[in-house]
């Protein structure tokens, strides 16, 4: 097999991760309507997803994104002057135009020098965010970069659909690169557009501006092809990773999967052989966030970290595109980790 | 790994935790409580760690009863002798 789009990348460093959540909390038990009682303990046993952050009609992507890099900012003591480049992977941007890396870059009181620009891609968006970023830097010129990622699934939810109204919550995430960094970074990066419409929001876009079915303008899945292609993609692209950097499924100590649902998650794992101690999950709180729910995970998955080592992380996003990729991080002990939560209410 | 016709259909009663005289190669996807659209997951989940049967789109969408699960463990050679 020819080797294409796999890469390691030397001399980039994580600073610094910070997730960010609506405050509005949704329980799947007590607050679902519009499903019978069975049908929601069905799902939620599972999918396990029990509670999920709703950012309502008022919060978008970047407002998320923009509470977590505000905070990780603080707490890793940069200033915004010395950021050179940000990276905005979302599938929920505010406008269509213009890029929400732009809004963003103006939020958060960046130079006019940084580098902004948006990645349209979803479960799969933080190892290329994490990829661009670490790019862009060995590149040369870039010194530091924030890598965000937000996504508000649950807004593109037609709550009427079963297949998706109780899976999806909403997060934000921001990452801070800089050159340095205790070793080599491995990517494998995948893609299959032939199941498109596996996960899909059909209207809105310039193939169908303004349908007059508005369930057209919320996401459509075929969970049956989605966790078909989860189980026959992710071993494999671990397994391409874990070749490339030269390690085995031992060396790693995390694997951090895209928190799609429960019970793909743990079918992958027992494939895999890998003990349940290695793949935290934290959809049980926060739901299927998309692509952000890997740093979401990194922050609020509590991992252990040893004083004198940084952590060796397989970072595996799957899902729409359909597209997969992995990030083989290292995450030093000084890497600072956070949570906060942005106060809605609607 | 293979099973005969009969062992298969005894397990896939227990896949869907259906009474096992309720399954034979006849039964239809929709006369199945459990064979819904998470019953779908289970399956190809248990086709996969059960029988390494790892299953093509196509295959998925032409899964309407029980004959149809026999038939493609056949094609996939988990399919024995037997009654």
């Amino acid at each position: 097999m020819i080797d294409m789009a796999k890469c390691t990348i030397q001399g980039v460093d994580i600073r610094g991760i910070v997730s960010a959540v609506p405050s509005r909390r949704f329980d799947n038990l007590a607050d679902a309507k519009g499903f019978t009682e069975d049908e929601v303990r069905k799902v939620v046993g599972m999918a396990g997803v029990k509670s999920r952050r709703m950012a309502g009609d008022s919060v978008c992507s970047s407002d998320l994104c923009q509470a977590a890099a505000e905070s990780l900012l603080e707490k890793i003591g940069w200033e915004r002057d010395s950021v050179d480049a940000l990276i905005m992977v979302t599938q929920s941007p505010d406008y269509i135009l213009p890029s929400t890396a732009c809004l963003l870059q103006m939020k958060l009181g960046l130079p006019t020098s940084c580098a902004a620009f948006d990645v349209g891609l979803g479960c799969s968006g933080y190892p290329y965010g994490l990829y661009l970023g670490a790019l862009m830097i060995s590149g040369g010129g870039i010194k530091r970069a924030l890598v965000l990622h937000g996504e508000t699934p649950a807004r593109f939810a037609d709550e009427s659909d079963r297949s998706v109204s109780l899976l999806f919550g909403d997060a934000g995430s921001a990452t801070a690169l800089e050159a340095g960094g205790p070793g080599p970074w491995s990517f494998v990066l995948h893609t299959d557009g032939s199941g498109y419409e596996d996960l899909i929001i059909p209207g809105g876009g310039f193939r169908d501006r303004f349908p007059e079915d508005r369930r057209k303008y919320c996401v459509s899945m075929n969970g049956a092809n989605i966790f078909n292609f989860s189980i026959k993609r992710v071993p494999t692209v671990i397994q391409d990773t874990l070749d490339l950097a030269g390690l085995a499924k031992e060396d790693i100590d995390y694997f951090i999967l895209h928190q799609s649902n429960q019970f793909i998650m743990r079918h992958l794992a027992k494939k895999m052989g890998i003990p349940e101690a290695k793949t935290p999950l934290t959809l049980g709180d926060f739901g299927n966030t998309g692509g952000p729910s890997i740093p979401l995970t990194i922050a609020q998955g509590e991992l252990v970290r040893p004083a004198d080592r940084p952590l060796t992380l397989m970072l595996v996003g799957y899902g729409v595109g359909l597209s997969w990729a992995t990030a083989l991080v290292r995450l030093g002990p000084d890497a600072v980790l956070g949570h906060t939560e942005l106060r809605n209410q609607s | 790994m293979a099973k005969s016709p009969s062992e298969v259909l005894t397990w896939v009663a227990e896949v869907f935790e259906a009474p096992a005289d309720k399954i034979r190669p006849g039964t239809r996807r929709d006369e199945i409580d459990a064979w819904d659209s998470l019953g779908i997951l289970t399956l190809i989940a248990r086709m996969d760690e059960d029988f390494q049967v790892l299953l093509t789109e196509e295959e998925i969408q032409e899964l309407r009863s029980v004959g149809d699960i026999v038939e493609i463990l056949r094609k996939h050679g988990r399919l024995g002798e037997g009654a």
